[in-house]
């Protein structure tokens, strides 16, 4: 075991998995000597930079992503840095309806085995926060993960790097310098992706969220045991493919479903575990579900106002108790 | 400096008044605003493009700034000061009204148009749209798009170079060349010239050195004419350098500190302050009496500004993300 942030978990990750497999390597907008946006790369230069594995891109992004998925077209396994999650809108031509669509529409002839890195949340570093990943979740072929902790941050960004499709890798700035956890060395430790994990078990509630609304969602869940009500947090840590067995399993058991969120309510991701409840555990609700998102507006600049935009505890347990209160007996 | 603008020819000093008013006012604000903000773009070393090129625009011509600078070009082009710093504070006062930062977005009640998302390059299709709405009504207003040594490698730039070429828009752009894309030098993030590619599509493309105001302002006012007479785009690569950190609490570990300290002594303001001392426009003490207006005008302003209130929950106000079918009061059009 090693202490580690975020940051440093998924760098050390990334430089195992280039000694272990020649054809991993770096590229994006100051990874080089600089050491990446947010020191997402710290190291990586030092290493591998004389083997010409990592590699500084002018800022031409469709273009450079567009050239990670050719280069993963032909067998290597990029890891590209896209600094900020922003950019997305740059790129999702080249990553997402392209990439996505080349192992299924090629007859299976050939897979793109890439990594997209995107920075991203309402945190520390002021600007750039925008959550907009969900855009994705509609495009069929690419993978999504949103690790909130360093030690799912390493397994995660493992079993990316060797998973044979285009995956997005978020990497959220509140979490990424934030606090170091004992993060697992041996070699063959990787976190599957698709895999949800329920960091606290509770009996009245189910809360399902990831990344930074999974901290927020265990601290809400805290406030809640202190007043008799049992709540149980999924961290869901894979957007796509969704692990439909964990959230169904447990609103099987707890009858209620909160859903927390960092994109806004219309349209986001959280939108398909409300529907996959709504679905396959109808019969099993003793409650409305209810969503905790942003109000449809662009992610705000003064510090009160972001504040006030993005869910905190507060506005979880505020959801619970509403969903608490009025329910069918079961 | 270049000769050819001696205050005898152009008759008169209210320009390089006006010139070293703006370049003396930007280094002043990168202090001021630096203090209250670690993540100011700073202008320290490219003040001569910012002048020359934001000075004397129209009220009806389409900025799109470069993102560094962008508070300096919303200043020339006539906004308040203590509003633009309430805007960088993030308070209800600003322009964007604590909802945006005004530091990379300009008041677009003052024709500028901002990185509404962060992205570089986008704007340069905005401005290059300003500038055919003109033509289309028939205005002889221009759009400045400006962009560093860094954005001209997005495919918007080489696309809006196209499409104002083949359409011959009014519209001249700008790179503000200042060698490095926060730890990219230039060679390994720009192949080639940039003015070269301006010529590439078909437009004139010249380069200026960008340390020198009077050449920066002579290439920008000749596009601009250029511009209104219907004459098509043109392209201009001011070569400077970055002085300042990429953002004001850089740790700048990525650079020679040599290198910042050989343009440091080509330093564009005391350049420009040797030439007006030696034209006789002005004299040391009468720019050093600039140099304190300017400061006392800032750090008012700011004071000002650091008063002001604070947006509060209220202020997220997500029932006005759409724009309603009249305009609303206190809302632009
Ligand atoms: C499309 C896009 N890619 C990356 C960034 C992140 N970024 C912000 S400033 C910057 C450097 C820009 O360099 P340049 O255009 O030369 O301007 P300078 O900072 O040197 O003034 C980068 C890469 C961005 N804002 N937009």
């Amino acid at each position: 075991m090693t202490r580690q942030t975020f940051q440093q978990a998924c760098v050390t990750a990334i430089a195992e998995e280039m000694r272990r497999d020649r054809d991993v390597f770096v590229l994006g907008e100051d990874v080089g000597t600089f050491g990446g946006p947010l020191k997402s790369t710290n190291g990586l230069w030092e290493e591998f930079g004389g083997e010409g594995r990592v590699i500084d891109m002018p800022i031409s992004e469709g273009t450079f992503v567009g050239a990670a998925v050719g280069a993963a077209m032909r067998g290597k396994r990029p890891v590209v840095d896209l600094m900020f999650l922003e950019f997305l809108a740059l790129v999702t031509q080249q990553f997402g309806l392209d990439a996505g669509a080349m192992h299924y529409y090629s007859g299976g002839a050939i897979s793109v085995p890439l990594v997209m890195r995107a920075k991203y949340g309402v945190g520390p570093f002021h600007g750039h926060a925008y959550d907009f990943h969900s855009w994705l979740q509609n495009i069929p072929g690419v993978k999504i993960v949103a690790p909130s902790n360093a030690v799912d941050a390493k397994g995660l960004m493992r079993a990316a790097i060797r998973d044979n499709n285009p995956v997005l890798f978020l990497e959220h700035m509140a979490l990424y310098h934030a606090g170091r956890m004992e993060v697992p060395d041996d070699d063959e430790f990787v976190v599957p992706i698709g895999k949800a994990c329920v960091p606290r078990r509770g009996s009245d509630v189910t809360i399902v969220a990831s990344a930074l609304m999974t901290k927020r969602s265990l601290a809400a869940a805290e406030t809640l045991e202190a007043e008799g009500i049992s709540a149980e947090v999924i961290d869901l840590r894979t957007i796509v493919p969704l692990d439909e067995e964990t959230i169904l399993e447990s609103v099987s058991r707890t009858g209620r479903l909160v859903v927390v969120s960092e994109a806004i309510k219309t349209g986001g991701s959280h939108n398909e575990v409300v529907s996959v409840v709504a679905e396959q555990a109808f019969d099993r609700l003793r409650a409305p579900i209810l969503r905790v998102a942003p109000p449809r507006v662009p992610v705000p600049f003064h510090r009160d106002l972001e504040k006030a935009y993005l869910p905190d505890a507060a506005d979880i347990i505020e959801a619970v108790h509403r969903v608490t209160r009025h329910s069918i007996p079961a | 400096m270049n000769n050819a603008t001696s205050p005898a020819t152009t008759g008169s000093n209210q320009l390089h008044i006006e010139l070293y008013h703006l370049m003396t006012m930007s280094r002043v604000l990168d202090r001021i605003i630096g203090e209250h903000d670690g993540h100011w773009h700073g202008l320290e070393g490219e003040e001569a493009v910012a002048a020359g090129v934001y000075h004397g625009l129209r009220a009806d011509d389409v900025l799109a700034p470069h993102y560094r600078g962008t508070i300096i070009a919303a200043y020339a082009k006539g906004a308040d000061l203590r509003t633009l710093l309430a805007g960088a504070m993030g308070k209800t006062t600003g322009y964007n009204m604590g909802r945006y930062r005004s530091d990379i977005c300009g008041p677009a009640q003052y024709n500028l148009i901002g990185l509404y998302s962060g992205s570089l390059g986008p704007p340069l299709g905005y401005a290059t749209g300003g500038a055919l709405a003109a033509k289309l009504d028939g205005r002889d207003d221009v759009a400045v798009a400006v962009f560093g040594d860094g954005g001209s490698s997005r495919g918007d730039c080489h696309e809006a170079m196209n499409l104002a070429s083949v359409q011959k828009l009014p519209v001249v752009f700008v790179c503000q060349n200042n060698q490095i894309a926060i730890s990219t030098e230039k060679k390994n993030g720009v192949g080639g010239s940039v003015a070269e590619r301006g010529r590439s599509f078909g437009m004139l493309g010249v380069e200026v050195d960008g340390n020198d105001v009077l050449a920066v302002h002579g290439a920008m006012q000749e596009a601009i004419a250029r511009a209104r007479a219907g004459e098509g785009p043109t392209t201009i690569e001011a070569v400077t350098y970055r002085v300042a950190g990429h953002f004001y609490s850089d740790a700048e570990d990525y650079r020679d500190p040599d290198v910042v300290d050989r343009w440091r002594e080509r330093d564009p303001i005391r350049a420009y302050r040797s030439w007006l001392v030696k034209e006789g426009v002005l004299d040391e003490a009468g720019l050093n009496r600039m140099d304190e207006e300017a400061r006392v005008h800032a750090q008012t302003a700011m004071d000002r500004a650091l008063a002001d209130p604070a947006p509060t929950a209220v202020d997220l106000a997500p029932e006005l993300v759409f724009a309603p079918d009249t305009p609303r009061e206190g809302e632009r059009p």
